[in-house]
């Protein structure tokens, strides 16, 4: 199997007419990594991936894979093997020659295709399913088979374009643990795109959050969750509570952020550091879990005061929901340690939270905009 | 500029090997076989017939003396108009136009009846039966016509047999044999676009109207007419255009008096060898039907875009 | 429904597929029955020898081998124009889409004459152009038919082809691009064999076009003959049951295809995927099972052969000596003498067939009958030949193109 190789984008633009899909985007993504392009529907995620196959011109930039410029090179001639939405799997031809097909298209001998197609199918855990037609298979096993024949091309580079989006719940888990062990295994590219943030998280080594054709951040899943660069990625990956308000003070990598809830104080986002100034608008951004329930009184830079207003039990974990004016009640994830008490609507509840785990960034869009 | 990135993205998706060939054969089959030879019957049809020899020489100007000769006749025509060529083209498009109407007023009902009464597989019973005759010859089907028609035909055999007549009736010289043939030809190229037309409408809309106590007619009239007007303008358009351009039913089955546009055409072509004015013939052929058609779309209101096969 | 609409209804059904059936089947009848003008009644003797005499027409035989020869390129033709122009209409930018259309579908719209004397004009001009005289090829009448018939079957090809591919996925061929194929690899692994079916049904329907055309052919055929002129010239000038026995042929053939082409589509139904494969593994009784059309068809097989094999040990000079003798005393009866009308094409009988030498020139013909029961055959028939026959289009019917046939050969 080849090595894996690096692509990087280089202020790329593609637009269609008035419409711009892909805006300045400059992204690095290592050789043999796993890497993710996340976002809503119509960020441009699609666009970037067709057009590092090929299928798509760039308007700006470049696009270069192994260091090569892939200007004017077509999709047929690039290192790359896209795997559609859709599979668009070859009907009329069995399994063994849909993943084959790549080494057909070389003419390479039948008896060499049937050698290679039955290492491959045992890679993707469906031996002998070579003589089957696609619509003989499930949705889960189509998928296999289009990876197969996509690996089949030796591509340098593997680009899926929500794979997983069509399959159910346990399927989508199931297959997700399945690529992610494939690439391991073979060690080229993948380069994954997908609007659902917890296969984005789980698969990848880096992502790249991506709103209306602009890359608001690319990390590794960790920092893309503690430390968000905007306040869409902090509202889009997991669920995080907003509070708005005014910079009071900075001290170092602190702010104190006055908001409707009160004064909150946070650290600030790297991304953000130093562009925090007094007086600036600010988001502060509080995970569910980062919240205690506080004894004592509800006053100070790391407490918020509020209304329950509504409860969930989730099991291992169970929500609480306080309410707040003008915004959306804040959500409060607790581990369930066995001693959980019900709390009625409308009492009063005091919330803890460790600053340093809240997250102050400059006043955005967020994720529900 | 559009056509220039358009153009781009059509080599891009098929090559240039495949792109070029079917720019090629579109381009091919356009020129060569559709636009170009009109342009060439225009062309002969304003032009004098000259021998070969006289051709690109001095005489050959553009002129109107064909159309005329349509009009008028030959020169000195004592009788102001050429009242033979007139007439029969007047009576072909009267009698196109006749067999249009007793086709869809023939078709209809089996179009409405295929389309929303007929179930299953009585249904692809009557289809078939529908499409069988179609793959015999116009000729053979003309020359079967011809047969029953004829003095000692069925017809006449069993209508003398049965004492209703005493002598054969001359079914061809009263043009019977024509029209029925003509008809004939064509059931099957105006059922088919009415009942597409009415396979799309809502059984609902029937019923609605049934239940509000609407007698048939008026269903006929006011619901099921309206919706099919695409279809039925499809079915009478396709049948107006072959019968006035029909050759062989009028060459087997027409009479003494019933010489056919297409058959002067024809005899011009082959009798007189004048292919000047055969093609000016063919091109008033063309015109008017093409004219009689869209003037029919305009005044019963339907688009070109509706008729869809 | 109510009774009155019900058996209005039937009524009207009944008279509706009589009218398009009836002709066919009378005309069936008429290739079985002896007399030498195609008639049902009287019904004379039963025969068969108007296949024979059709077998030994070497006209038909050259008209059809001409059609099929025409046919075979109409058919490439077509197919490779009606594709190019399908896979141009679904790729060509939407504004200019409706003109398009418009023009690549306007032959069918077309007068064949039209088309025929345009093509025939139009090469006429390119050979002028190129300084060729009248035996090239632009005046051969086989390459201007196959131009004149592809312009506007390649137009059918097209809407074949046309609603196959708007089911096609376009990112099938993208997959195989992705996948290192050439365009051309593309199109014929991937594209062509998804439109075989297409290519299949547009071949037939280009075939039985050409196969049936007229209108157009007889512009551009020149000299040449195609099945359908010959026919068309036969059924003018000289009218006997072996057109009628050519009909029946067809008939049956196209009747049988149609069985078989409804028993594969039963089957294919059940063994989607590929009922070729499942029908020579499933074996003959698989094939049958709950199949009518297949049912039919074998029987119309056998009693094809059934028939055919009556057919050379049966013998109808009995019946017609039977016949004639009948006619005779009729004659007689009426004592008048028997005038030989001018009915060339039924009289004398042909030499070639069998059993109708009866001696004496034809005189006992029974068409030659002026005061037989049925009136002399040929006045009903719009009679070309008869010069006797009034005109009333006061040129002395000089200008009726079937005068000007030559004289119609009795033998044809």
């Amino acid at each position: 199997m080849s090595a894996g190789v690096g692509i990087e984008l280089q202020n790329l633009t593609v637009s269609f007419g008035d419409f711009v899909a892909v805006r300045d985007a400059t992204v690095t993504i290592e050789g043999g990594e796993f890497f993710s392009f996340l976002g809503p529907s119509g960020c441009g995620k699609t666009t970037i991936l067709r057009t590092v196959s090929g299928f798509q011109e760039p308007s700006a930039g470049k696009v270069r894979i192994g260091g090569q410029d892939m200007a004017g090179i077509g999709p047929n001639k690039r290192p790359t093997a896209l795997i559609f939405q859709n599979l668009a799997l070859f009907p009329l031809m069995r399994v063994w020659e849909n993943i084959t097909f790549a080494m057909e298209v070389k003419g390479r001998g039948k008896a060499e295709r049937r050698r290679r197609a039955d290492e491959l199918l045992e890679l993707i855990a469906l031996p002998r399913q070579g003589e089957k037609y696609p619509h003989e298979l499930s949705g889960g096993q189509k998928q296999r088979v289009a990876v197969a024949r996509a690996l089949c091309a030796e591509p340098h580079v593997l680009l899926l374009d929500e794979p997983l989006s069509a399959l159910d719940l346990k399927l989508r888990q199931h297959m997700r643990t399945e690529l992610r062990t494939i690439q391991q295994r073979v060690g080229i590219t993948f380069i994954y795109i997908t609007h659902d943030q917890g296969e984005a998280l789980t698969m990848s080594d880096h992502v790249a959050v991506m709103r209306e054709g602009f890359i608001e951040q690319v990390a590794d899943g960790r920092t893309i969750y503690d430390d968000p660069a905007t306040p869409f990625v902090a509202s889009f990956v997991g669920e995080n509570n907003c509070f708005a308000g005014k910079v009071a003070g900075a001290t170092g990598n602190e702010v104190l952020v006055h908001t409707a809830s009160g004064p909150l104080s946070a650290r600030v986002g790297t991304a953000a550091q130093g562009s925090l100034k007094q007086g600036d608008d600010a988001m502060v951004f509080i995970r569910p879990e980062s919240f205690r329930i506080a004894n004592g009184s509800g006053s100070g830079a790391g407490r918020v005061t509020g209304t329950v207003s509504g409860e969930e039990f989730e099991g291992p974990i169970y929500h609480l929901f306080v309410g707040r004016e003008r915004a959306r009640p804040i959500k409060v994830s607790l581990v369930n340690q066995g001693h959980a008490r019900s709390h009625a609507a409308g009492e009063e509840i005091v919330l803890a939270y460790d600053p340093a785990k809240a997250v102050a960034l400059p006043k955005g869009k967020l994720a529900a905009d | 500029m559009p056509t220039k990135s358009w153009l781009g993205t059509f080599y891009t998706r098929n090559g240039l090997i495949l792109g070029n060939c079917i720019i090629l054969a579109v381009l091919a089959w356009i020129l060569l076989m559709i636009v170009l030879p009109q342009i060439a019957m225009l062309d002969f049809s304003f032009s004098y017939d000259l021998p070969v020899y006289k051709q690109g020489g001095p005489e050959d100007v553009y002129t109107l003396a064909n159309y005329r000769y349509f009009l008028f006749g030959y020169a000195g025509n004592r009788d102001g108009y050429n009242y033979l060529d007139l007439v029969v083209f007047g009576r072909t498009l009267v009698a196109a136009v006749f067999v249009t109407i007793i086709d869809l007023v023939l078709c209809y009902p089996i179009a409405f009846y295929l389309a929303q009464v007929a179930r299953g597989r009585m249904a692809r019973i009557l289809a078939v039966a529908l499409i069988v005759p179609y793959w015999i010859n116009e000729i053979l089907r003309a020359f079967a016509f011809r047969i029953i028609f004829g003095a000692s035909g069925i017809i006449n055999g069993s209508l003398i047999g049965l004492g209703i007549i005493d002598s054969p009736i001359d079914f061809v010289r009263e043009n019977v044999a024509l029209y029925a043939g003509l008809a004939y030809a064509y059931v099957l190229l105006m059922v088919f676009p009415i009942y597409n037309a009415i396979e799309s409408l809502d059984r609902n809309q029937i019923e609605a109207a049934r239940d509000m106590g609407a007698p048939w007619w008026r269903i006929h009239w006011r619901v099921v007419i309206p919706f099919a007007k695409p279809g039925i303008t499809s079915g009478c358009t396709i049948v107006f255009m072959l019968a006035a351009g029909a050759l062989a039913a009028p060459q087997i089955l027409g009479g003494p008096s019933s010489l056919w546009f297409t058959q002067i055409i024809y005899r011009t072509f082959f009798e007189s060898v004048n292919w000047s004015r055969g093609a000016a013939y063919a091109v008033i052929l063309l015109v008017v039907c093409t004219l009689f058609v869209l003037l029919m779309m305009r005044i019963f209101k339907v688009k070109l875009g509706e008729i869809g096969r | 429904m109510k009774l009155l609409t019900r058996l209005a209804v039937g009524a009207y059904l009944l008279l509706f597929f009589g009218f398009l059936l009836g002709p066919l089947i009378i005309m069936a009848i008429t290739a079985f029955n002896s007399s030498t003008f195609p008639r049902v009644l009287p019904w004379e003797c039963l025969t068969f020898e108007w296949f024979g005499r059709l077998a030994n027409d070497s006209r038909v035989l050259e008209g059809l081998q001409l059609t099929a020869i025409i046919g075979v390129f109409v058919v490439l033709l077509s197919l490779l124009l009606g594709l190019a122009g399908a896979l141009l209409l679904t790729q060509i930018f939407p504004r200019a889409r409706a003109t398009y259309y418009t023009i690549v579908t306007s032959p069918i719209l077309m007068p064949g004459i039209v088309i025929g004397i345009a093509t025939v004009l139009f090469w006429d001009r390119i050979a002028h152009f190129l300084g060729l005289g009248r035996d090239s090829v632009f005046y051969h009448g086989i390459f201007l038919t196959v131009l004149g018939q592809s312009s506007f079957i390649a137009s059918y090809c097209m809407l074949v082809f046309i609603a196959r591919l708007q089911r096609f996925d376009e990112g099938q061929i993208e997959a195989a691009l992705d996948l290192g194929a050439t365009h051309v690899q593309a199109f014929r692994r991937i594209l062509l064999p998804f439109l075989r079916p297409a290519i299949f049904s547009a071949a037939v329907i280009a075939f039985l076009a050409s196969f049936e055309n007229y209108n157009t052919s007889v512009f551009t055929l020149g000299h040449f003959s195609t099945f359908t002129v010959v026919i068309a010239q036969k059924v003018r000038l000289g009218l006997d049951p072996s057109i009628s026995a050519l009909a029946v042929i067809i008939i049956t053939a196209t009747l049988f295809l149609a069985l078989l082409n409804e028993a594969y589509s039963t089957h294919a139904e059940r063994h989607p995927g590929n009922p070729l494969r499942s029908l020579f593994r499933g074996g003959v009784s698989g094939f049958f099972a709950s199949n009518p059309a297949a049912i039919l068809a074998v029987l119309m097989l056998a009693g094809i052969f059934a028939t055919v094999i009556y057919a050379t040990r049966y013998d109808p000079a009995a019946c017609k000596a039977e016949v004639l003798r009948k006619k005779l005393e009729i004659q007689q009866r009426y004592a008048r003498p028997p005038t030989p009308q001018a009915q060339p094409r039924q009289n004398p009988p042909p030499s070639g067939a069998p059993g109708r030498s009866d001696g004496f020139g034809g005189v006992f013909n029974p068409q030659n009958l002026q005061n037989a029961p049925e009136a002399p055959a040929p006045t009903p028939a719009p009679a070309p030949a008869p010069p006797q026959k009034p005109r009333d289009d006061g040129f002395g019917g000089v200008f009726n193109p079937q005068n000007l046939q030559t004289a119609p050969s009795p033998a044809q």
